[in-house]
Parts: structure tokens; C-alpha cells; sequence
């Protein structure tokens, strides 16, 4: 396992030791506050890495990151957060309430730093096995509890959507903790970018006890960097923007302006069902936000930690998952997008062209995954290609059959339940 | 394909940024950011990406900069996590000391007596005079030049009756005294502090040649838009970059980018490196080859294990050739030149990466063909065939080369 420390450059560095249970170190690194990197580095046992040697690390990999830093507190204007409209955090959860415990506890700090809560909470109850969820949100006065009865993570979404009160709406995975500077950077990225629809965040590790978290971590993870980034219309260099929608960030933080996303007609509950359909939900729901006109925003300082998948099995799952979303998410939109179908066309051949690279690279033992896991991605991208969306359609217009509507959301907001807004 | 300007701006961090809306008769922003006068680095901004708030503004110009400011302030943790913000160290590390070396400025030169009044105008406004000013008419039809200098009494006027920039530039050399000599050409102007900044990096002995940015003045027809946005223009990096000899060796099996280093538009050299590597090839450059005359003379200096420094804050303003027919026969010489440059390096050193290049550069323009047909024409593509038919050219004249013997 990986010891993780967070180190603020700015104060004293003090030297590192590592325990005789750690093979690495992972230095989560601030300036002035905000993070500017993530330095992962093999280190034997009971070893110890002295301030110098820190210091040349740290400097070499960040160095530039350090000086913009200061160059902004010196040179930006100072910004209103406190204009910032309201939001309300929703978080869809199905049957593990040890995780919205830990993350609520991440979270109400920052709701209620003094006497009046500064934005909603709102735990979605995704087609519950039991009570046990709802038992634990009765703990926490601050936070209202929803249910929704229809198995799926965007059926869950969409129902944030319809009884949300926040001008804004963010959502977090049950498997993340946020930053003590979580809120903060939401309301900074707002600021920054009054004009945005779709904002998503910094994903780092929670922990990277296994081995498959350290694999996962260290080929990127959910990580988009330490810059902001501001999506435009175009991005220049990149002839397929916007359709390889991964580079918007991860569904695990994203918020949006509650309007548009009604307006767009809401997450397609066709995609991230849960098995045999998990993911592609997010990528769907970036590439129709930017398509709809407004800029997207990237705010490292919107940060929240992120529990990775702790076996080796769970994580090939993941890849897998991740493989089947995105291809699933790009049939989709291939029929509902007409005028980006060459995009989407060059994208599928980018993509297994990049895919069977990796492989290549990880048969001559020059990648950090193993063969088998990007196999595992490469064989959902081929299943997600092969009409899985399609499949994915017939059998949740089966669940919306069979589950009763929620009045709750019917009253709220009657273009959320019509089934045939997709289409 | 619909060509509009794109707008200049010029920011000075020092002062609050605007917002940017985007206007119809552009077709995006060049944005350029400074603090003070001090350029730091540059932004393209396309229209589409365009309204961008004044907040949003600053952390792209904060992206750009702060990599230039991290080579002037060195590797020392102290210095990097004390120093408040950077631009103080900046401000101080670039005030100029009492003495600086004595810079001799040649300007070369051919019939064009309107642009060259602009350029000698922003020559007599340099913050620091330079030990002297020195017009090089090459090979003129008329006398308008030489009346022209004639007005102004401080400047020296130099005939070269013999075609060719190369040559040119040498005549310059020999009727100087400075010890630094820097070049540009008739169409710019320097920014005041352009012999200031130049002087100021020979400072240090181990500086042989210099570079500056160069920036261009308007992007107002598709010909200049074409030359700066679709081909990079000249600006080169807003860095204080070195290339030395590790650059050289890194490069070599493929070639070394020496036409990354700078442009002749902004150059100075120390006058003694003229006498170890000798001056500019007569057999390249405009009136000869076409260009590539100050890439390869960059080109002897590393591999004589010497190197070439980047000064971003000598700063001069090029406007572009106005008038499409111009560009491309400008884009025919560039890569004539270009493949002539790359054979004289290889025969003179036996380096293979140029013969490499000269070859897989065909490759290039193979792709760009084929990208035109697949997605479309793009800026990129406006030159396309006189660069490729200059790239052609470049053989024949690696020919002539090969069967004449050098006479430089």
C-alpha cells in the first residue's frame, strides 16, 4: 500500500518515512490551498526521503504549478463566492449507507459552517433491499431523503432533478469523500465562469490500499489534471471534440444548472442502469450539455476523493464498464446527433486504434496495466458497439412499465416521466 | 474557405483584463499578454471558443506565462516558494545593469524605402541608442533608399551591389564595430527596448547568438492570417529557452529543428563568432536559395558545441506579406530553402538526420493532401502546393550543390 500525504509547499517541508506495511508514496500537493498535483513514487519499506530530496521532487514536478499559483493570488480580481446562487447536492445511493455516512460527514461541515445551512442535501434511495439507508439520512437533521423506486442510477438522477430546490445542481457518488475546499471551488468556478452550464471537478484517490487501486491510480484514474479548463464550442487540436466526452471529467462530481438540465430533458435513464448497462450516463449528459451552447468548466479546486475499486476483479469490471458506457454512449448519440456522425465515426476508429495500441504496449510489458484488463475494455467498446444501448432502451421502458411513477417527481416536473423524450 | 482578420490585443497583466465578446468581423482573438513591457506569452483565440469572461481571462493568460517565469527563476526551492509572485524577481533579475556591451544594428534591404522609413522611425525611438544603425542596400533599381538615409544622419548608408540577403548581411558585418551585432529587416518595427533586451543577455560570456518574439503587427488580409495562424507565423516561444549541444544531440538522428530557435526578423550574434564559424552562407537565403540562411548559421554554432539563447523580451513587430501571390511565393522559398539548408548542413557535417528529414518531409505534405481530401480544407492547407512545389525545388537545388564546388 501507498502512504498518501498531503503537503502544503508553501509551509516547512518535513522529511518522509515510510511504515514497513508501505511500498510507495502518494504526496497530494497544495499551494496556497488549492491542489496542484499528485506525485505517486515507489518506496521501499522503513525508507526515508529527506527534506532536500523532497524539495527536488516536488519542484521538479511542479514547479511551474507553484509559480502560477502565486502569479494568481498576486494578478486575479478578487471573486463574490458569496453571490453564488442555490445549489442542492444530490447523492444517488442504492444499499450502502456505511458510504453516505462517511460522505455526508465530508459534506455537512462544509453545508452548515455556522448556524444556517448554505445549500441542500438530498440523498436519492435508489430501489432500496431494505431501510437501512433511510435509517442512517435520519441521523443528519441537514440532509432530506428521497426514494426512488425504478433501479438505475439515472433513474435516480432524474429524480434529483425533479424535487431539487438549488438554482444549481451537483451530484456526488456514495463511494467519494469532498475536499474541505469542495464548495469553494464550485462557487469558484462559477464565478470564474458565470456563463457555464456544466461544471465537474478534481477526482483523486481516497486511498490506494491494493494493488488494484495503485494500478487503477497510476494509469490516470479519474484524474483531468490540475488546470481549470473552460469547454468551448471547439477545442483546437482536437478535430473530434466534443464527442470523446470522457474529457469533461467523471459523474462521480459534476454539477449543472438545474434549468438547462430540464430544459435538455434530463439524464437518459437508458444509460448507467446498473448491470448490464453501468456506465455512459455522465458522458452522455457532458456531451448534451456543451451541445447545447454553454460552456463547460473543469475546476481542480472542485475536488473530491474517490474510493477505487479495492480487488483486482472489481477493477477489471470497471474497465470493462467503462469500454461498454462509452460505446454505448457514442451509438447513441450517433443516431441522435446527426450532424456530428463523422466525429463519431472517427472517434470509434480512434479509440480501437488506441485500444490495440495499449494492448501491444502491455504484451511488451511497457504499460502499467496488465493485457487483460484493457481486453476487459476493449471487449465492452465491442459490446457497447453491438447494440447494447438498443437493449439497454427495451429493457428499462420494461421497469418504467412495470414500477409505479413517483408522484413526487410527476407533479414536480411532468417532462421527466414522459418515456418518449429520448427519442 | 472564408478567411476573416483576427484582432491583435495586447494585455498587460498589470492593469485588469477585459472580457472578450466575440465581433463579426473577426474571426478570433491573437492575444498577446505582458506585464509591463515585458512580453511573457500569447494566447490563439479562436471566435468559437469566445465570449470569455474577464475572470476565465486571467487563468488562461496565468497558464501561459507562468512557464517563462519558471526558467528565469531557476531551480532553487527558496527562490520558488519565497518569492512572492514571481514578477518582482522578474522586474529585478531584467533591470539593466550601467555598462552593457555596444550593439551594431544592420538592416538589410531592397527597394522598399516606405516600409524601411517605419522601421528606422522605431529604430530612432530604442530606449538605449545603439552604437550604431546600418542600412544595407542590396542591389537597389533606384536611389530611394540612399535619399531616404540621407535624411536621417545618424544611420549609415551601405550599398551591396550584389544580390542576396546572405551577402548582404555580410557587407553589414564588415563595415560594423559593435560588439554585438543584431539584424532585422525592413518590415518591422522594434519595440523601444528591443538593443536594450539583446544587449542585456550577452551579458554573459558564454552567449553567442540571441534570439527575440516576434510578434506580428496586423492580421488584417487572409495572407497574413494564413502565414500566422495556419503556419505558425514567426513568434517562436515566449520561453527563455537554451539550445545547446544537448538539444543538438537529442535531434540529431532526425534532424535538429534549428528554425525553432528564431527567426532573422530578430537576431543578434557576438561579433567573434563570425571569425570561428564563419558568416552567413552566400548560397542561401533570399536572392539565393530563399531562406534558411539564419537556421543554418544556428546550426554551425551548436555543432561547434556552442549555444543559441532565447531572449523573449527583445521583442520586434513583423507585418506579413499583405497580398496572397506574395505568401506563396514567400512558402515556396521557405521550403526551397528550407531542403537546400538541410543538404549543406548534411554534406558540410555528415549529420544524417537532414538527409532523413529532407526525405520524410514528403510524408508531410503526403498527409496534409490527404487530410484536405478526408476532413476538409483548413488554413493549413492555403499553401499547400507552392510549398511542395518549393519543396521540390529544394532538390534541384541540392543538386547544384552537389556538382558545384563551395565557395563559401
Amino acid at each position: 500500500m501507498y502512504q498518501l500525504i498531503e503537503i502544503e509547499v508553501t509551509q516547512p517541508l518535513q522529511a518522509i518515512k515510510t511504515e514497513a506495511k508501505h511500498t510507495g508514496i502518494g504526496l497530494k500537493l497544495r499551494c496556497c490551498d488549492r491542489p496542484v498535483g499528485l506525485i505517486l513514487r515507489e518506496m521501499p519499506p522503513e525508507t526515508t526521503l529527506s527534506k532536500e530530496e523532497l524539495a527536488d521532487i516536488i519542484q521538479a514536478e511542479i514547479g511551474t504549478k507553484i509559480i502560477q499559483e502565486k502569479l494568481r493570488d498576486t494578478l486575479s480580481p478578487a471573486l463574490d463566492l458569496d453571490a453564488f446562487p442555490s445549489l442542492t447536492v444530490a447523492i444517488c445511493t442504492k444499499d450502502r449507507p456505511e458510504n453516505v455516512e462517511r460522505c455526508l460527514k465530508s459534506l455537512i461541515p462544509l453545508q452548515i459552517p455556522d448556524n444556517t445551512p448554505r445549500f441542500e442535501i438530498l440523498i436519492v434511495d435508489n430501489a432500496p433491499s431494505d431501510d437501512q439507508t433511510q435509517a442512517k439520512v435520519a441521523q443528519f437533521p441537514s440532509v432530506r431523503y428521497t426514494c426512488e423506486p425504478k433501479a438505475g442510477l439515472d433513474f435516480a438522477r432524474n429524480h434529483a432533478l425533479a424535487v431539487a430546490t438549488g438554482e444549481f445542481l451537483a451530484f456526488l457518488d456514495d463511494d467519494v469523500v469532498v475536499d474541505r475546499g469542495w464548495y469553494d471551488g464550485l462557487r469558484t468556478a462559477w464565478a470564474e465562469n458565470p456563463d457555464a452550464g456544466g461544471f465537474t471537478g478534481l477526482v483523486m484517490p481516497y486511498e490506494l490500499e491494493t494493488a488494484a487501486q495503485i494500478l487503477f491510480e497510476r494509469r490516470g484514474g479519474f484524474g483531468r489534471g490540475y488546470e481549470k479548463i473552460r469547454h468551448g464550442q471547439i477545442a483546437p487540436g482536437n478535430p473530434l471534440y466534443p464527442c470523446g466526452a470522457g474529457i469533461f471529467g467523471a459523474g462521480c462530481n459534476m454539477a449543472f444548472r438545474r434549468a438547462l438540465l430540464l430544459e435538455i430533458g434530463g439524464f437518459d435513464d437508458a444509460l448507467d442502469t446498473g448491470r448490464p448497462l453501468p456506465g455512459g450516463g455522465d458522458l452522455d449528459i457532458f456531451y448534451r450539455v456543451v451541445r447545447s451552447g454553454t460552456p463547460f468548466i473543469y475546476e481542480p479546486r472542485y475536488l473530491v476523493y474517490h474510493q477505487h475499486r479495492r480487488d483486482l476483479v472489481g477493477l477489471q469490471r470497471q474497465y470493462w464498464s467503462w469500454g461498454l458506457g462509452f460505446m454505448a454512449f457514442v451509438t447513441k448519440s450517433y443516431e441522435s446527433d446527426r450532424d456530428n456522425q463523422g466525429k463519431f465515426r472517427g472517434l470509434v476508429w480512434w479509440w480501437f486504434r488506441d485500444q490495440v495500441k495499449q494492448l501491444i504496449k502491455s504484451i511488451l510489458g511497457q504499460h502499467s496495466l496488465p493485457p487483460k484488463m484493457i481486453l476487459a475494455e476493449l471487449w465492452g467498446g465491442i459490446q457497447g458497439l453491438l447494440g447494447e444501448y438498443g437493449r439497454s432502451r427495451r429493457r428499462v421502458a420494461k421497469i418504467r412499465a412495470t414500477t409505479p411513477n413517483d408522484s413526487a417527481i410527476s407533479e414536480a416536473n411532468p417532462a421527466l416521466v414522459s418515456s418518449k423524450r429520448h427519442e | 474557405m472564408n478567411i476573416l482578420p483576427w484582432k491583435i490585443i495586447h494585455l498587460d497583466l498589470a492593469t485588469p483584463l477585459p472580457s472578450l465578446q466575440p465581433e463579426s468581423d473577426y474571426d478570433g482573438y491573437y492575444l498577446v499578454f505582458w506585464w509591463r513591457n515585458l512580453p511573457l506569452g500569447r494566447y490563439v483565440l479562436p471566435k468559437a471558443q469566445l465570449p470569455l469572461p474577464h475572470t476565465a481571462l486571467y487563468s488562461l493568460a496565468l497558464q501561459q506565462i507562468a512557464p517563462g517565469i519558471r526558467l528565469r527563476l531557476g531551480d532553487d526551492w527558496e527562490t520558488l516558494i519565497n518569492d512572492p509572485s514571481g514578477l518582482q524577481h522578474l522586474e529585478k533579475l531584467l533591470t539593466p545593469p550601467d555598462t552593457l556591451p555596444t550593439v551594431s544594428v544592420i538592416l538589410c534591404t531592397r527597394d522598399r524605402p516606405e516600409a524601411l522609413k517605419t522601421c528606422l522611425r522605431s529604430l530612432q525611438n530604442l530606449s538605449t541608442p545603439p552604437h550604431e544603425i546600418i542600412v544595407v542596400d542590396n542591389a537597389p533599381r533606384t536611389t530611394a533608399t540612399q535619399e531616404l538615409v540621407a535624411q536621417m544622419p545618424e544611420i549609415k548608408y551601405v550599398c551591396e551591389p550584389k544580390p542576396g540577403l546572405s551577402i548582404a548581411r555580410n557587407t553589414g558585418i564588415e563595415h560594423s564595430s559593435g560588439e554585438i551585432i543584431a539584424f532585422t529587416d525592413d518590415d518591422v518595427t522594434v519595440h523601444p527596448d528591443w538593443s536594450l533586451r539583446l544587449a542585456q543577455s550577452f551579458l554573459d560570456p558564454n552567449v553567442f547568438a540571441v534570439t527575440g518574439v516576434v510578434i506580428p503587427s496586423e492580421l488584417e488580409t487572409e495572407a497574413q492570417v494564413i502565414f500566422e495562424i495556419g503556419q505558425g507565423g514567426l513568434s517562436g516561444e515566449y520561453r527563455p529557452l537554451v539550445f545547446d549541444r544537448d538539444f543538438f544531440e537529442t535531434n540529431q538522428a532526425k534532424s535538429v529543428p534549428v528554425w525553432q530557435i528564431g527567426a532573422g526578423a530578430n537576431m543578434a550574434f557576438r561579433r567573434n563568432i563570425f571569425d570561428k564559424i564563419g558568416y552567413f552562407d552566400k548560397r542561401l537565403g533570399a536572392g539565393a536559395s530563399g531562406c534558411s540562411e539564419d537556421s543554418e548559421l544556428w546550426y554551425r554554432i551548436l555543432a561547434n558545441g556552442l549555444s543559441c539563447h532565447r531572449e523573449p523580451t527583445a521583442v520586434v513587430y513583423h507585418c506579413h506579406r499583405q497580398y496572397r501571390e506574395n505568401l506563396e511565393r514567400q512558402m515556396y522559398q521557405y521550403m526551397r530553402g528550407h531542403i537546400s539548408a538541410l543538404f549543406l548542413q548534411f554534406l558540410k557535417y555528415k549529420h544524417w538526420g537532414n538527409l532523413r528529414r529532407a526525405i520524410f518531409l514528403s510524408l508531410h505534405y503526403l498527409g496534409l493532401f490527404g487530410g484536405r481530401i478526408l476532413r476538409g480544407e483548413e488554413l493549413k492547407h492555403q499553401t499547400m502546393i507552392p510549398e511542395f512545389l518549393g519543396y521540390l525545388a529544394g532538390f534541384g537545388v541540392a543538386i547544384k550543390y552537389l556538382l558545384t564546388p563551395s565557395n563559401s
